[in-house]
Protein backbone atom coordinates (compact mmCIF):
# COMPACT_ATOMS: atom_id res chain seq x y z
CA UNK A 1 0.00 0.00 0.00
CA UNK A 2 3.20 2.25 1.05
CA UNK A 3 5.09 1.24 -1.80
CA UNK A 4 4.15 3.80 -4.88
CA UNK A 5 7.90 4.56 -4.29
CA UNK A 6 10.08 2.07 -3.84
CA UNK A 7 12.86 1.61 -1.05
CA UNK A 8 15.49 2.72 -3.12
CA UNK A 9 14.11 6.22 -3.69
CA UNK A 10 13.22 6.81 -0.16
CA UNK A 11 15.07 8.90 0.92
CA UNK A 12 15.43 11.08 -2.50
CA UNK A 13 10.99 11.25 -1.41
CA UNK A 14 12.02 12.51 1.82
CA UNK A 15 14.72 15.04 0.52
CA UNK A 16 12.30 15.97 -2.18
CA UNK A 17 9.17 16.19 0.49
CA UNK A 18 11.42 18.79 2.48
CA UNK A 19 12.96 20.76 -0.12
CA UNK A 20 8.81 21.15 -1.27
CA UNK A 21 8.16 22.37 2.26
CA UNK A 22 11.25 24.84 2.54
CA UNK A 23 10.11 26.91 -0.92
CA UNK A 24 6.40 26.88 0.03
CA UNK A 25 7.50 28.31 3.50
CA UNK A 26 9.75 30.56 2.02
CA UNK A 27 7.61 31.61 -0.54
CA UNK A 28 5.11 33.28 1.99
CA UNK A 29 6.66 32.92 4.80
CA UNK A 30 3.83 33.16 7.23
CA UNK A 31 5.12 30.30 9.52
CA UNK A 32 8.44 31.79 10.01
CA UNK A 33 7.67 35.44 10.54
CA UNK A 34 4.62 34.43 12.87
CA UNK A 35 7.52 32.27 14.90
CA UNK A 36 9.92 34.70 15.00
CA UNK A 37 7.72 37.74 16.16
CA UNK A 38 6.42 34.83 19.13
CA UNK A 39 9.64 34.52 19.99
CA UNK A 40 11.24 37.81 20.24
CA UNK A 41 7.88 39.28 21.57
CA UNK A 42 8.04 36.44 24.52
CA UNK A 43 11.55 36.56 25.11
CA UNK A 44 12.05 40.35 25.65
CA UNK A 45 8.84 40.11 27.64
CA UNK A 46 10.25 38.06 29.90
CA UNK A 47 13.87 39.30 29.72
CA UNK A 48 11.31 42.93 30.52
CA UNK A 49 9.59 41.39 33.58
CA UNK A 50 12.89 39.89 35.48
CA UNK A 51 15.91 42.28 34.49
CA UNK A 52 19.41 41.27 33.74
CA UNK A 53 20.01 37.48 35.02
CA UNK A 54 23.64 37.08 34.91
CA UNK A 55 24.00 35.22 38.01
CA UNK A 56 20.62 33.17 37.81
CA UNK A 57 21.51 30.34 35.35
CA UNK A 58 18.40 28.51 37.19
CA UNK A 59 16.06 31.18 35.98
CA UNK A 60 17.89 31.79 32.90
CA UNK A 61 17.92 28.06 31.57
CA UNK A 62 13.83 28.01 32.62
CA UNK A 63 13.23 31.20 30.41
CA UNK A 64 15.38 30.40 27.49
CA UNK A 65 13.64 26.55 27.04
CA UNK A 66 9.88 28.20 27.96
CA UNK A 67 10.24 30.99 25.28
CA UNK A 68 11.60 27.97 22.52
CA UNK A 69 9.05 25.98 23.34
CA UNK A 70 6.31 28.39 23.29
CA UNK A 71 8.19 29.79 19.71
CA UNK A 72 7.79 26.30 18.84
CA UNK A 73 4.46 25.04 19.90
CA UNK A 74 2.89 28.69 17.98
CA UNK A 75 4.36 27.16 14.78
CA UNK A 76 5.40 23.54 14.51
CA UNK A 77 1.82 21.82 13.74
CA UNK A 78 1.95 24.01 10.89
CA UNK A 79 3.91 21.22 8.23
CA UNK A 80 0.74 19.38 8.27
CA UNK A 81 -2.25 22.12 9.01
CA UNK A 82 -0.89 23.49 5.86
CA UNK A 83 -1.35 20.32 3.56
CA UNK A 84 -5.42 19.96 4.97
CA UNK A 85 -6.26 23.52 4.53
CA UNK A 86 -5.30 23.84 0.90
CA UNK A 87 -6.53 19.74 0.43
CA UNK A 88 -3.55 18.78 -1.19
CA UNK A 89 -2.55 15.79 1.55
CA UNK A 90 -4.43 13.27 -0.64
CA UNK A 91 -1.93 14.11 -3.58
CA UNK A 92 0.77 13.94 -1.30
CA UNK A 93 0.30 10.65 0.06
CA UNK A 94 -0.49 9.65 -3.79
CA UNK A 95 3.66 9.99 -4.41
CA UNK A 96 4.97 9.19 -1.24
CA UNK A 97 4.37 6.58 1.87
CA UNK A 98 3.13 8.07 5.39
CA UNK A 99 6.73 7.52 6.90
CA UNK A 100 8.67 9.33 4.41
CA UNK A 101 6.12 12.63 4.04
CA UNK A 102 6.49 12.65 8.39
CA UNK A 103 10.15 12.15 7.71
CA UNK A 104 10.74 15.26 5.45
CA UNK A 105 8.33 16.95 7.24
CA UNK A 106 10.17 16.31 10.39
CA UNK A 107 13.95 17.50 8.35
CA UNK A 108 11.62 20.81 7.53
CA UNK A 109 10.36 21.24 11.21
CA UNK A 110 13.77 20.52 12.63
CA UNK A 111 15.48 23.05 9.94
CA UNK A 112 12.63 25.54 10.74
CA UNK A 113 13.34 25.27 15.05
CA UNK A 114 17.21 25.65 14.46
CA UNK A 115 16.59 29.21 12.21
CA UNK A 116 14.26 30.57 15.38
CA UNK A 117 16.74 29.04 17.56
CA UNK A 118 19.77 30.99 15.50
CA UNK A 119 17.62 34.17 16.21
CA UNK A 120 16.45 33.66 19.95
CA UNK A 121 19.18 32.40 21.30
CA UNK A 122 21.67 35.08 20.84
CA UNK A 123 18.89 37.94 21.73
CA UNK A 124 17.97 35.75 24.59
CA UNK A 125 21.28 35.51 25.63
CA UNK A 126 22.33 40.18 24.60
CA UNK A 127 19.15 41.09 26.44
CA UNK A 128 19.07 38.98 29.85
CA UNK A 129 23.07 39.00 30.11
CA UNK A 130 23.72 35.73 30.49
CA UNK A 131 27.26 35.01 30.98
CA UNK A 132 29.23 32.96 27.97
CA UNK A 133 28.04 29.59 27.67
CA UNK A 134 30.36 26.13 27.23
CA UNK A 135 29.90 25.72 23.64
CA UNK A 136 29.91 22.13 23.74
CA UNK A 137 27.26 20.95 26.11
CA UNK A 138 25.41 24.28 25.63
CA UNK A 139 24.80 23.25 21.65
CA UNK A 140 24.73 19.68 22.41
CA UNK A 141 21.13 20.24 24.99
CA UNK A 142 20.15 22.73 21.78
CA UNK A 143 20.52 20.45 19.04
CA UNK A 144 19.31 16.91 21.09
CA UNK A 145 16.35 19.18 22.71
CA UNK A 146 14.79 20.35 19.17
CA UNK A 147 15.24 16.94 17.76
CA UNK A 148 12.97 15.88 20.44
CA UNK A 149 10.86 19.21 20.11
CA UNK A 150 10.91 18.60 16.42
CA UNK A 151 9.82 14.88 16.71
CA UNK A 152 7.02 14.96 18.68
CA UNK A 153 5.59 17.96 17.21
CA UNK A 154 5.65 16.45 13.71
CA UNK A 155 3.50 13.66 14.88
CA UNK A 156 1.04 15.91 17.40
CA UNK A 157 0.93 18.06 14.51
CA UNK A 158 -0.44 15.41 12.31
CA UNK A 159 -2.72 14.01 14.73
CA UNK A 160 -3.85 17.50 15.46
CA UNK A 161 -4.42 18.34 11.45
CA UNK A 162 -6.98 15.67 11.02
CA UNK A 163 -9.29 17.03 14.05
CA UNK A 164 -11.46 20.04 14.56
CA UNK A 165 -9.56 21.38 16.84
CA UNK A 166 -6.46 22.18 14.99
CA UNK A 167 -3.92 25.42 15.94
CA UNK A 168 -5.49 25.40 20.01
CA UNK A 169 -5.56 22.04 20.35
CA UNK A 170 -1.62 20.91 19.36
CA UNK A 171 0.39 22.97 21.98
CA UNK A 172 -2.48 21.53 24.44
CA UNK A 173 -1.63 17.77 23.37
CA UNK A 174 1.92 18.32 22.69
CA UNK A 175 2.62 19.90 25.70
CA UNK A 176 2.84 16.66 28.32
CA UNK A 177 4.54 14.80 25.83
CA UNK A 178 7.37 17.77 25.83
CA UNK A 179 7.55 17.89 29.61
CA UNK A 180 10.27 15.07 30.22
CA UNK A 181 12.52 16.76 27.78
CA UNK A 182 11.90 20.21 29.01
CA UNK A 183 12.98 18.67 32.22
CA UNK A 184 16.54 17.54 30.99
CA UNK A 185 16.75 20.27 28.42
CA UNK A 186 16.38 22.90 31.45
CA UNK A 187 18.32 20.94 33.87
CA UNK A 188 21.31 20.99 31.44
CA UNK A 189 21.32 24.38 30.36
CA UNK A 190 21.36 25.25 33.86
CA UNK A 191 24.20 22.81 34.52
CA UNK A 192 26.48 24.26 31.88
CA UNK A 193 25.76 27.66 32.72
CA UNK A 194 26.36 26.66 36.84
CA UNK A 195 29.89 24.83 35.43
CA UNK A 196 28.19 21.37 36.31
CA UNK A 197 28.86 17.97 34.38
CA UNK A 198 26.03 17.55 31.73
CA UNK A 199 26.65 13.87 30.23
CA UNK A 200 22.97 12.41 32.20
CA UNK A 201 21.39 15.40 30.63
CA UNK A 202 22.42 14.68 27.25
CA UNK A 203 22.24 10.62 27.44
CA UNK A 204 18.55 11.26 28.49
CA UNK A 205 17.86 13.97 25.73
CA UNK A 206 19.29 11.54 23.29
CA UNK A 207 17.24 8.89 24.62
CA UNK A 208 14.20 10.52 24.93
CA UNK A 209 14.44 11.67 21.16
CA UNK A 210 15.49 7.95 19.51
CA UNK A 211 12.65 6.81 21.83
CA UNK A 212 10.25 9.52 19.82
CA UNK A 213 11.57 9.23 16.72
CA UNK A 214 11.36 5.08 16.99
CA UNK A 215 7.27 5.60 18.62
CA UNK A 216 7.07 7.37 15.45
CA UNK A 217 8.07 5.62 12.93
CA UNK A 218 6.17 2.34 13.76
CA UNK A 219 3.06 4.88 14.51
CA UNK A 220 2.94 6.91 11.14
CA UNK A 221 1.39 4.39 8.92
CA UNK A 222 -1.12 4.17 11.36
CA UNK A 223 -1.95 7.88 10.86
CA UNK A 224 -3.45 8.39 7.28
CA UNK A 225 -5.93 5.25 6.40
CA UNK A 226 -9.42 6.63 4.79
CA UNK B 1 -25.95 -12.89 41.10
CA UNK B 2 -23.85 -9.63 39.37
CA UNK B 3 -26.36 -7.52 41.57
CA UNK B 4 -24.68 -9.52 44.44
CA UNK B 5 -21.51 -9.36 43.44
CA UNK B 6 -21.93 -5.53 43.41
CA UNK B 7 -23.98 -5.66 46.54
CA UNK B 8 -21.28 -7.05 48.31
CA UNK B 9 -18.36 -4.90 46.89
CA UNK B 10 -19.73 -1.96 48.11
CA UNK B 11 -19.91 -3.70 51.57
CA UNK B 12 -16.68 -4.78 51.41
CA UNK B 13 -15.31 -1.24 51.03
CA UNK B 14 -17.70 0.89 53.37
CA UNK B 15 -16.79 -2.09 55.80
CA UNK B 16 -13.16 -1.70 55.29
CA UNK B 17 -13.75 2.16 55.52
CA UNK B 18 -14.93 1.91 59.04
CA UNK B 19 -12.31 -0.36 60.35
CA UNK B 20 -9.59 2.00 58.50
CA UNK B 21 -11.20 4.85 60.76
CA UNK B 22 -11.92 2.60 64.35
CA UNK B 23 -9.86 -0.74 63.89
CA UNK B 24 -6.61 0.41 62.50
CA UNK B 25 -4.19 2.02 65.17
CA UNK B 26 -2.63 5.46 63.94
CA UNK B 27 0.85 5.77 63.27
CA UNK B 28 2.77 7.99 65.85
CA UNK B 29 4.23 10.53 63.24
CA UNK B 30 1.59 11.06 61.26
CA UNK B 31 -1.29 10.97 63.85
CA UNK B 32 -4.89 11.30 62.55
CA UNK B 33 -3.34 11.69 58.95
CA UNK B 34 -2.33 8.03 58.90
CA UNK B 35 -6.24 7.52 57.55
CA UNK B 36 -5.26 9.12 53.96
CA UNK B 37 -3.03 6.35 53.30
CA UNK B 38 -6.43 4.08 52.79
CA UNK B 39 -7.78 6.32 50.27
CA UNK B 40 -4.58 8.26 48.61
CA UNK B 41 -2.71 5.36 48.17
CA UNK B 42 -5.36 3.02 46.34
CA UNK B 43 -6.46 6.04 44.60
CA UNK B 44 -3.31 6.58 43.07
CA UNK B 45 -2.86 2.58 42.27
CA UNK B 46 -5.81 2.48 40.71
CA UNK B 47 -4.73 5.77 38.07
CA UNK B 48 -1.89 3.87 37.74
CA UNK B 49 -3.70 0.39 37.08
CA UNK B 50 -6.39 2.70 34.80
CA UNK B 51 -3.54 4.50 32.96
CA UNK B 52 -1.36 1.61 32.11
CA UNK B 53 -4.94 -0.45 30.84
CA UNK B 54 -5.76 2.74 28.47
CA UNK B 55 -2.08 2.34 27.15
CA UNK B 56 -1.95 -1.34 26.44
CA UNK B 57 -5.79 -1.37 25.17
CA UNK B 58 -4.84 1.57 22.50
CA UNK B 59 -1.55 -0.30 21.04
CA UNK B 60 -4.30 -3.41 21.19
CA UNK B 61 -6.67 -1.13 18.87
CA UNK B 62 -3.92 -0.21 16.87
CA UNK B 63 -2.83 -4.23 16.17
CA UNK B 64 -6.20 -5.25 16.01
CA UNK B 65 -8.68 -2.63 15.13
CA UNK B 66 -11.71 -4.19 17.38
CA UNK B 67 -13.72 -1.03 18.36
CA UNK B 68 -13.85 -2.63 21.79
CA UNK B 69 -10.46 -1.85 22.69
CA UNK B 70 -11.26 1.26 21.94
CA UNK B 71 -13.96 1.59 24.52
CA UNK B 72 -11.69 0.23 27.06
CA UNK B 73 -8.85 2.86 26.58
CA UNK B 74 -11.53 5.56 26.39
CA UNK B 75 -13.18 4.22 29.47
CA UNK B 76 -10.28 3.60 31.50
CA UNK B 77 -8.71 6.88 30.89
CA UNK B 78 -12.00 8.71 32.14
CA UNK B 79 -12.10 6.63 35.28
CA UNK B 80 -8.13 7.04 35.61
CA UNK B 81 -8.37 10.57 35.24
CA UNK B 82 -11.34 10.75 38.47
CA UNK B 83 -8.98 8.36 40.81
CA UNK B 84 -6.00 10.86 39.59
CA UNK B 85 -8.27 13.56 40.96
CA UNK B 86 -9.20 11.70 44.13
CA UNK B 87 -5.12 10.83 44.33
CA UNK B 88 -4.08 14.65 44.19
CA UNK B 89 -6.48 16.38 46.14
CA UNK B 90 -6.22 13.80 48.95
CA UNK B 91 -2.47 14.00 48.71
CA UNK B 92 -2.37 17.76 48.53
CA UNK B 93 -4.49 17.70 51.52
CA UNK B 94 -2.40 15.86 53.94
CA UNK B 95 0.61 17.53 52.32
CA UNK B 96 -0.71 20.80 54.00
CA UNK B 97 -1.16 18.57 57.12
CA UNK B 98 2.58 17.54 57.47
CA UNK B 99 4.62 19.66 55.03
CA UNK B 100 3.05 22.98 55.55
CA UNK B 101 2.17 23.12 51.66
CA UNK B 102 -0.50 21.81 49.66
CA UNK B 103 2.30 21.76 46.74
CA UNK B 104 5.78 21.25 46.65
CA UNK B 105 6.82 19.71 43.44
CA UNK B 106 7.82 16.17 44.94
CA UNK B 107 8.73 13.38 42.16
CA UNK B 108 5.38 11.68 42.90
CA UNK B 109 3.68 14.75 43.04
CA UNK B 110 5.43 15.86 39.87
CA UNK B 111 4.93 12.53 38.23
CA UNK B 112 0.67 11.89 39.22
CA UNK B 113 0.15 15.49 37.74
CA UNK B 114 2.09 14.89 34.76
CA UNK B 115 -0.17 11.84 34.35
CA UNK B 116 -3.20 14.23 34.73
CA UNK B 117 -1.80 16.59 31.66
CA UNK B 118 -1.36 13.53 28.77
CA UNK B 119 -4.71 11.74 30.19
CA UNK B 120 -6.68 15.50 30.08
CA UNK B 121 -5.07 16.13 26.59
CA UNK B 122 -6.30 12.78 25.48
CA UNK B 123 -9.71 13.58 26.32
CA UNK B 124 -9.45 16.30 24.69
CA UNK B 125 -8.05 15.16 21.61
CA UNK B 126 -10.79 12.58 21.31
CA UNK B 127 -13.54 15.08 22.40
CA UNK B 128 -12.44 16.70 18.89
CA UNK B 129 -13.08 14.06 16.49
CA UNK B 130 -16.40 13.26 15.33
CA UNK B 131 -16.00 9.85 13.13
CA UNK B 132 -15.47 6.96 15.33
CA UNK B 133 -12.91 5.10 13.74
CA UNK B 134 -10.73 7.93 13.17
CA UNK B 135 -10.78 9.06 17.00
CA UNK B 136 -9.99 5.75 18.09
CA UNK B 137 -7.13 5.51 15.80
CA UNK B 138 -5.53 9.02 16.03
CA UNK B 139 -6.29 9.04 19.92
CA UNK B 140 -4.35 5.54 20.16
CA UNK B 141 -1.40 6.95 17.84
CA UNK B 142 -1.18 9.86 20.84
CA UNK B 143 -1.52 7.04 23.81
CA UNK B 144 1.13 5.04 21.88
CA UNK B 145 3.71 8.30 21.85
CA UNK B 146 2.47 8.95 25.40
CA UNK B 147 3.77 6.05 26.23
CA UNK B 148 7.70 6.73 25.45
CA UNK B 149 6.78 9.96 27.73
CA UNK B 150 5.87 8.36 31.13
CA UNK B 151 8.73 6.47 32.17
CA UNK B 152 10.94 8.96 30.97
CA UNK B 153 9.54 11.37 33.59
CA UNK B 154 9.78 8.34 36.47
CA UNK B 155 13.21 8.68 35.32
CA UNK B 156 14.08 12.43 34.58
CA UNK B 157 12.09 13.83 37.71
CA UNK B 158 13.79 11.86 40.42
CA UNK B 159 17.16 13.51 39.85
CA UNK B 160 16.03 17.09 39.51
CA UNK B 161 13.62 16.79 42.61
CA UNK B 162 14.24 15.84 46.13
CA UNK B 163 11.82 13.89 47.72
CA UNK B 164 9.16 14.39 50.77
CA UNK B 165 7.04 11.43 50.44
CA UNK B 166 6.51 9.48 53.63
CA UNK B 167 7.72 6.58 52.40
CA UNK B 168 11.12 6.88 51.37
CA UNK B 169 11.46 8.70 54.68
CA UNK B 170 9.31 7.11 57.76
CA UNK B 171 9.53 3.29 55.93
CA UNK B 172 12.70 3.01 53.98
CA UNK B 173 12.66 -0.75 54.35
CA UNK B 174 9.20 -0.99 52.37
CA UNK B 175 5.68 -1.73 53.99
CA UNK B 176 7.16 -5.38 56.29
CA UNK B 177 7.13 -3.79 59.45
CA UNK B 178 3.28 -2.19 59.20
CA UNK B 179 1.14 -3.22 61.81
CA UNK B 180 -1.04 -5.55 60.91
CA UNK B 181 -4.06 -4.04 61.48
CA UNK B 182 -2.96 -1.26 59.08
CA UNK B 183 -1.87 -3.14 56.70
CA UNK B 184 -4.89 -5.54 56.22
CA UNK B 185 -7.07 -2.80 56.24
CA UNK B 186 -5.06 -0.94 53.48
CA UNK B 187 -4.62 -4.22 51.08
CA UNK B 188 -8.52 -4.89 51.79
CA UNK B 189 -8.93 -1.18 50.40
CA UNK B 190 -6.74 -1.47 47.68
CA UNK B 191 -8.25 -4.87 46.69
CA UNK B 192 -11.24 -3.10 46.87
CA UNK B 193 -10.60 -0.07 44.97
CA UNK B 194 -9.33 -1.86 42.08
CA UNK B 195 -12.76 -4.10 41.91
CA UNK B 196 -14.55 -0.69 42.33
CA UNK B 197 -12.25 0.12 38.77
CA UNK B 198 -13.39 -2.98 37.11
CA UNK B 199 -16.92 -2.79 37.67
CA UNK B 200 -17.32 0.56 36.84
CA UNK B 201 -15.02 0.26 33.62
CA UNK B 202 -17.05 -2.86 32.44
CA UNK B 203 -20.26 -0.58 33.12
CA UNK B 204 -18.66 2.15 30.65
CA UNK B 205 -17.50 -0.11 28.03
CA UNK B 206 -20.99 -1.58 28.06
CA UNK B 207 -22.17 1.93 27.23
CA UNK B 208 -19.44 2.78 24.17
CA UNK B 209 -20.78 -0.26 22.56
CA UNK B 210 -24.13 0.76 22.85
CA UNK B 211 -22.93 4.19 21.09
CA UNK B 212 -21.29 2.12 18.69
CA UNK B 213 -24.52 0.18 18.05
CA UNK B 214 -26.56 3.46 17.91
CA UNK B 215 -24.34 5.18 15.58
CA UNK B 216 -24.12 2.30 13.15
CA UNK B 217 -28.19 1.71 13.47
CA UNK B 218 -28.30 5.42 12.07
CA UNK B 219 -26.29 5.08 9.61
CA UNK B 220 -28.13 2.12 8.59
CA UNK B 221 -31.42 3.99 8.88
CA UNK B 222 -30.55 7.19 7.29
CA UNK B 223 -28.93 4.31 4.42
CA UNK B 224 -32.07 2.66 4.08
CA UNK B 225 -34.42 6.00 3.80
CA UNK B 226 -31.96 7.53 1.22
CA UNK B 227 -32.76 4.19 -0.87
CA UNK B 228 -36.74 4.77 -0.84
CA UNK B 229 -36.45 8.41 -1.80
Amino acid sequence: MHSRVTSSSSGAAVWAILRKECRTEWRTRYGLNAALLFAVTSLTATSFAVGPLGDRPDVLAALLWVVLLFAALASLHHAFVREVESHTMTLLRLVASPTQIALGKLGFNLAFLFVIEAVTVPLFALLSGAPAPRWGPFLGVLALGSVSLAAAATLVGAVVSQTRGRGALFAGVSFPLLLPMLAAAVSGTRAQWAGQPVTSELRLLAAYALGLLAASFVLYDHLWEE
Amino acid sequence: MKRIAVLALFVWIAGWIAAAFLWAPLVPVLGPTTRVLYFHIPAAWVTVLALGWSMVHSVLYLARRRMDHDHHAAGSAEIGILFCVVATLSGSMWAKAMWGSYWNWDPRETSIFFLLLVYGAYLALRASIDDPARRARLSAVYSAIAFVAVPFLIFVVPRIYFSLHPDPIINPQGKIDMDPRIRTTFFALLAGMSALFFWVLNLRVRTGRLETRATEAEIALEASSGRSR
